[in-house]
């Protein structure tokens, strides 16, 4: 971890790093595979749809799209059972170990509150932070809620698709494997899981499409595309945009407080360097 | 500039927003909202089965006319073959030959108009795909004769070279229109002109008045001459009214147009089915 | 490529081999003897009738003669037509006794046998106690699912181009000398429908939901099917697909004999269910489970009340999910146009 320092000046910028490069494969692996399980999952969903046989022409037709649907269907859920030990082993090593070492043996309560107060575990902030953000866009208040390390939106966009590849993976598993299920399973089984298969794809789709793309490729703080994904470095700007109390800490850990940015009284729409109004 | 940009890239933005937001609707709760109408129909069908009556059809211009028309395809695996359903139609039709969309006389009599003598009738609308109404409503005497008729594409209403010799009898895609001669220039019977007043009447006519009106029908109809051309000044071998070679019938074409078997038939009709069938007015009188 | 403009384009390609392989043998059995065609292969020949029905007496000759009924002459079924120029013909029976020897049998040809099975069959409009069913004029007619069945020669023996295999032929011409009889009886023997012309057929009536709710059926069968696997794949062209009959009929019975579930022999009966699915070309290895697949199932809550609230919950998740987000995104580029703007208190 040494080897990549919180905050990196670059021509006088500041940039926070953010994630790893295993967490950056992890991100890019998911997205190549999602974005080609949507285009061949959903032409078979909306069927009828007049655009449904182009896109699925693009990908071989009715014979091999669904390969290429399972094969990357196994590619993700590969991916996610890695993610888990993944998850397991950094949990681990960078939290319980520590704790361990200063406090010897764990009780199991002192193990859950260390996994339950872990960054991305939803807390009663990210509650108060959608009430300031409601309060703040329907013009009651001029001031942003101050992010912590992760935003609730951050935390939506992780545990939507964690939840997702649970049903969708489980579900496409057995329509599959339907032979081998319905030895097991009654039949209908299988009409529920096409079910929550297509249903939840559809939430995961549209989710990650519209709203997570809106978060880090077209509100106009990122446009044209965030580069924390690929560098794995966040800009001070958007740092103390979305994450402006964790932000804070940073800079005080790194004795850099007198160099803080004011909280970002509104973003204004004009991009960084934009011209005057 | 940027910041201009970017102002017009948020109101789009907004604008597909709003889009998405209508897209979510129709794929989640619209599914419901439809559902339960469905379910009502259904309820509504239940109620009148034990009645042994069936559901009494509106007969809006949807249901009967636009609906009606269903298209078929069949999949030959090698290719598609799509059509128009006729229902209970046993033949297939095989391709598409479209309304005519230049002449003005079908917008109110309709591409299949001959109805009034019944023998005859399929006959006549069978000339009428690839013979424009004025070839046989409008007899040019004297002066005005010209002799010469030509083509027009059924689609965009151009002069087209003959279609005779490139298609099966009957598919042309085209249509024949007699040429008059005005002021020494040759020019087609079914000018602007005439289109202009003819559609103008259509537009207007819920505002014109009784004399307006009537006028206005009279003088379309002008042309119109009350004996229509006969079936044998065509099929016969001397001097027919159209000049086949000219428009581009090949002489095999000609000789079975002009053959003892269908000159013969109309010999036949003429005789034994409807000795009335050269005087429609009587036909339909009786 | 698209897929519509990539078929054309192929048709288009083969055409003049499809025409010269396809058209001109036929064309040289004609069975116009009475040169009905001389009126008949104008496709304007058509009139309105008092009902204001369209009626159409075109008879396109390429297509005829590429259909299965090729070698019947015209009054073969419409018999009641003796000369020309005739009157108003009557409506053709199907089941006559035509001029075609079957020649197997050496008889005359007819369709007869079929009504046997319709009337066994829950299409029949006698029920088994012989009274006449409610709604008898919803019941199908021959016409009513059956246009003239076209040729489809099997494209796939040994390539993937249309027309006719010359391959197979060659093995036809081993024992068959008549280079006509091997064309038709090939084209014949190989005539089968597309899982989507069989869908389309039963959609006629079974997609109608008046109709359907009339006689007490729970769902638009094709429409359910449609939404299947199964439905889908046969919508983007797989022919390996099963369609309507593969699961209604049993093997080896005549598609005719169409039996309701309730019937211990039909294929879809509580006994025999469980067979339909694992059968040697389909999913063997899958348990009689498989079968209690709801392949009609519609999102409906009278039909399927346990899918229709499983449905119902994700459709609210989604829409509870993505709509407050979709607010959310509209609201925070409308505050982005106003940044500093604020109705609240000076925080």
């Amino acid at each position: 971890m040494e080897k990549h320092p919180m905050i990196k000046i670059k021509n006088g910028k500041k940039y926070f790093y953010r994630f790893t490069l295993n967490q950056r494969i992890q991100h890019i692996i998911l997205a190549v595979s999602v974005v080609i399980l949507v285009l061949t999952g959903m032409p078979l969903k909306f069927h009828d749809a007049s655009w449904a046989p182009y896109l699925y022409a693009l990908f071989g037709g009715i014979k091999t799209a669904p390969i290429i649907h399972k094969t990357f269907g196994a590619i993700l859920m590969a991916l996610f059972v890695y993610h888990v030990f993944y998850l397991i082993y950094v949990i681990r090593k960078f939290h319980i170990a520590p704790m361990k070492k200063k406090n010897g043996k764990l009780s199991k309560m002192e193990v859950a509150k260390i996994v339950l107060t872990q960054n991305l575990v939803p807390n009663l902030k990210d509650a108060f932070d959608i009430r300031d953000l409601m309060k703040y866009l329907l013009f009651f208040t001029k001031v942003r809620p101050d992010g912590d390390n992760f935003t609730w939106k951050e935390k939506f966009d992780y545990w939507a698709p964690f939840w997702g590849m649970i049903i969708i993976g489980g579900s496409g598993l057995i329509i599959w494997n339907k032979e081998l299920a319905t030895q097991i399973l009654p039949g209908e089984f299988l009409n529920f899981s096409l079910i929550a298969h297509s249903d939840e794809a559809l939430l995961a789709a549209l989710f990650l499409f519209i709203w997570h793309w809106y978060n880090v490729h077209f509100s106009i703080s990122v446009f044209p595309m965030g580069t924390v994904f690929l560098t794995g470095y966040m800009s001070e700007e958007l740092m103390a945009e979305e994450h402006y109390q964790y932000y804070v800490d940073i800079m005080k850990k790194a004795g850099l407080e007198d160099e803080i940015l004011p909280p970002q009284r509104g973003q204004s729409h004009e991009p960084p360097e934009g011209g005057n109004e | 500039m940027k910041a201009f940009l970017f102002k017009i890239y948020m109101l789009l933005f907004m604008v597909l927003v709003v889009f998405f937001i209508v897209v979510i609707w129709n794929v989640t709760f619209g599914h419901i909202v439809h559902e339960y109408y469905e379910r009502q129909k259904v309820n509504d069908i239940t109620a009148l089965k034990g009645s042994n009556e069936q559901e009494v059809e509106k007969s809006t211009f949807e249901k009967v006319i636009l609906e009606s028309d269903e298209r078929v395809k069949n999949y030959l695996g090698y290719k598609i073959l799509e059509e128009t359903r006729i229902k209970g139609h046993f033949h297939h039709i095989g391709f598409d030959i479209g309304p005519d969309k230049r002449s003005y006389c079908v917008k109110c009599h309709g591409d299949i108009p001959h109805d009034a003598v019944k023998e005859i009738r399929a006959f006549l609308n069978m000339h009428t795909f690839f013979v424009g109404c004025q070839t046989c409503h409008i007899k040019l005497e004297g002066k005005n004769k010209t002799g010469v008729f030509k083509w027009y594409n059924r689609m965009s209403g151009e002069i087209v070279d003959s279609p005779v010799k490139t298609a099966r009898p009957g598919t042309y895609k085209a249509k024949i229109i007699p040429f008059e001669r005005v002021n020494g220039q040759l020019q087609r019977i079914d000018n602007d002109e005439r289109i202009a007043f003819a559609l103008e009447y259509s537009k207007r006519e819920k505002t014109l008045t009784e004399g307006q009106k009537s006028r206005a029908i009279k003088l379309i109809h002008k042309l119109v001459s009350k004996k229509p051309v006969q079936c044998e000044e065509c099929h016969q071998k001397d001097n027919p009214l159209l000049p086949f070679e000219a428009i581009g019938y090949p002489k095999e074409r000609v000789d079975s147009i002009t053959s003892t078997e269908v000159v013969g038939m109309i010999k036949n009709y003429t005789k034994f089915y409807m000795p009335k069938m050269l005087t429609p007015e009587e036909a339909k009188k009786k | 490529m698209s897929l519509k403009i990539a078929l054309k384009n192929y048709f288009i390609l083969f055409l003049p081999a499809i025409t010269i392989m396809l058209f001109m043998p036929a064309t040289s059995f004609s069975a116009d003897i009475g040169n009905c065609l001389l009126c008949h292969k104008y496709p304007g020949i058509s009139r309105v009738d008092e009902e204001g029905k369209l009626k159409l007496f075109y008879v396109n000759e390429d297509i005829f003669n590429n259909s299965v009924h090729a070698k019947v002459k015209c009054d073969g079924c419409h018999t009641d037509i003796k000369e020309i120029p005739h009157k108003h013909a009557i409506k053709v029976d199907c089941l006559v006794e035509c001029h075609i020897i079957e020649p197997a049998s050496k008889k005359k040809f007819s369709h007869k046998d079929v009504q046997t099975f319709i009337n066994k069959s829950v299409h029949g409009v006698i029920d088994n106690k012989g009274k006449e069913k409610k709604f008898k004029e919803d019941f199908p007619t021959c016409k009513s699912c059956h246009d003239n069945p076209l040729y489809r020669p099997i494209s796939f023996f040994k390539r993937v181009r249309p027309g006719i295999s010359e391959q197979s032929l060659g093995r036809c011409r081993v024992c068959h000398k008549s280079e006509d009889f091997i064309y038709r009886s090939y084209n014949h023997v190989t005539t089968r429908l597309h899982p989507l012309n069989i869908a389309g057929v039963c959609a006629k009536c079974h997609n109608d939901l008046a109709l359907v709710t009339r006689h007490g059926l729970s769902t638009k069968a094709v429409y359910s099917y449609g939404e299947t696997f199964h439905g889908k794949a046969a919508s983007f062209l797989d022919e390996r697909i099963p369609n309507c009959l593969d699961c209604h009929v049993s093997k080896g019975e005549s598609v005719h004999q169409m039996l309701t579930h309730k019937d211990p022999n039909a294929s879809t009966s509580e006994q025999n269910k469980g067979k339909i699915c694992t059968t040697i070309d389909c999913h063997p290895s899958a348990s009689p489970k498989l079968a209690k697949y709801g392949v009609h199932s519609e999102f409906n809550l009278t039909q399927s009340p346990a899918q229709y609230f499983f449905t119902v919950f994700f459709i609210v998740l989604t829409g509870g999910t993505l709509l407050p987000l979709m607010v959310i995104i509209f609201l925070d580029i409308v505050r982005r146009f106003f940044p500093n703007a604020s109705i609240g208190g000076r925080k």
